[in-house]
């Protein structure tokens, strides 16, 4: 059975305790945070890549994204703030991208990366509410040049880097 | 001030006095010790904040760094699905350029979003390694 995306709900718990990534913090946010975050703190929603039949399933990849707001930690002014939009400025985060150890380098990542684009551009386009970021926090540095392949800037320096791609110029392609 | 508030101030001096003896800094200098104190602790709550775990080797001996205010902060970051984005003024600037100069999506980009366009989008076929290196 090809490989489909489900939205992770109780019944996937069994799953999650094979998926193997060489950064444990994301092995550890999907199985002892994403379900609580998904279903009882309604902070995220966590999709799953899941592979093969019924009975034999097994978990690829998945992501994560969460609604956020843009602001500044600072409250003195700049003149920088004249060229923004006002803050604070509503966001999608990509909070989680992760694929399984045993089945990365098969452009799965690139695949999970535009389900979670495609979703953020409808919502964007299409939902009640507007958003102008889409905002990640690359891992490391490889994940920093994947995002940059997709049209992201990094904000910072530093890992986990904080990456932003502006939906706007985007939202009149579709 | 309480009791306990002052005892609590007389031991803290007293470290401070250790610490700055260590650090080859006389009594006088308290400015330079908190400075220096303020620069370690910077750093040390970078690293937890970006969910890394400190620890000190020498050889096969590994001793970790544990406190509560470390462990809340690794602990926060593990949870770490925010609502709030917050940026430093540097980080703002740098958004600010981003969004004025103009948007040509790369190639990599385009790709993606001409595949969201099409309504037969086929996901890898994989294959699963029993082992990883």
């Amino acid at each position: 059975m090809p490989l489909r995306i489900e939205v992770l709900g109780r019944h996937h718990r069994a799953l999650l305790e094979d998926f193997r990534n060489q950064h444990r913090s994301l092995v550890d946010y999907l199985r002892r945070f994403a379900l609580r975050h998904a279903e009882k703190d309604l902070l995220a929603r966590t999709f799953l890549a899941i592979e093969g039949k019924v009975g034999a399933e097994r978990l690829a990849g998945y992501f994560t994204l969460a609604t956020a707001s843009v602001d500044r930690a600072a409250v003195g002014s700049i003149e920088s703030l004249d060229r923004l939009p006002g803050f604070p400025i509503p966001a999608v985060l990509l909070a989680r991208l992760a694929i399984d150890e045993r089945v990365q380098g098969q452009g799965l990542g690139r695949y999970l990366f535009e389900e979670a684009l495609g979703l953020t551009l409808q919502l964007a386009h299409s939902g009640p509410v507007a958003f102008r970021l889409f905002v990640t926090d690359a891992i490391d540095e490889a994940a920093a040049r994947f995002y940059e392949r997709f049209g992201f800037s990094r904000l910072t320096g530093e890992f986990p880097c904080r990456m932003v791609l502006d939906l706007k110029p985007l939202l009149g392609k579709r | 001030m309480s009791r306990f508030q002052a005892q609590t101030t007389v031991t803290l001096d007293e470290e401070l006095a250790d610490l700055a003896g260590r650090l080859g800094l006389r009594e006088s200098q308290r400015a330079d010790l908190l400075r220096e104190l303020a620069d370690l602790a910077s750093w040390v709550i970078r690293q937890a904040e970006a969910g890394r775990r400190i620890e000190a080797r020498r050889g096969r001996d590994v001793e970790t760094l544990r406190s509560p205010a470390v462990e809340r902060l690794r602990r926060k970051r593990e949870e770490g699905v925010v609502g709030r984005v917050e940026l430093t003024d540097a980080e703002v600037e740098r958004l600010a350029e981003i969004l004025d100069r103009g948007f040509l999506p790369p190639p990599a980009l385009r790709k993606a979003l001409s595949r969201l366009a099409e309504a037969k989008r086929r996901p890898p076929r994989l294959h699963w390694k029993d082992t990883v290196a």
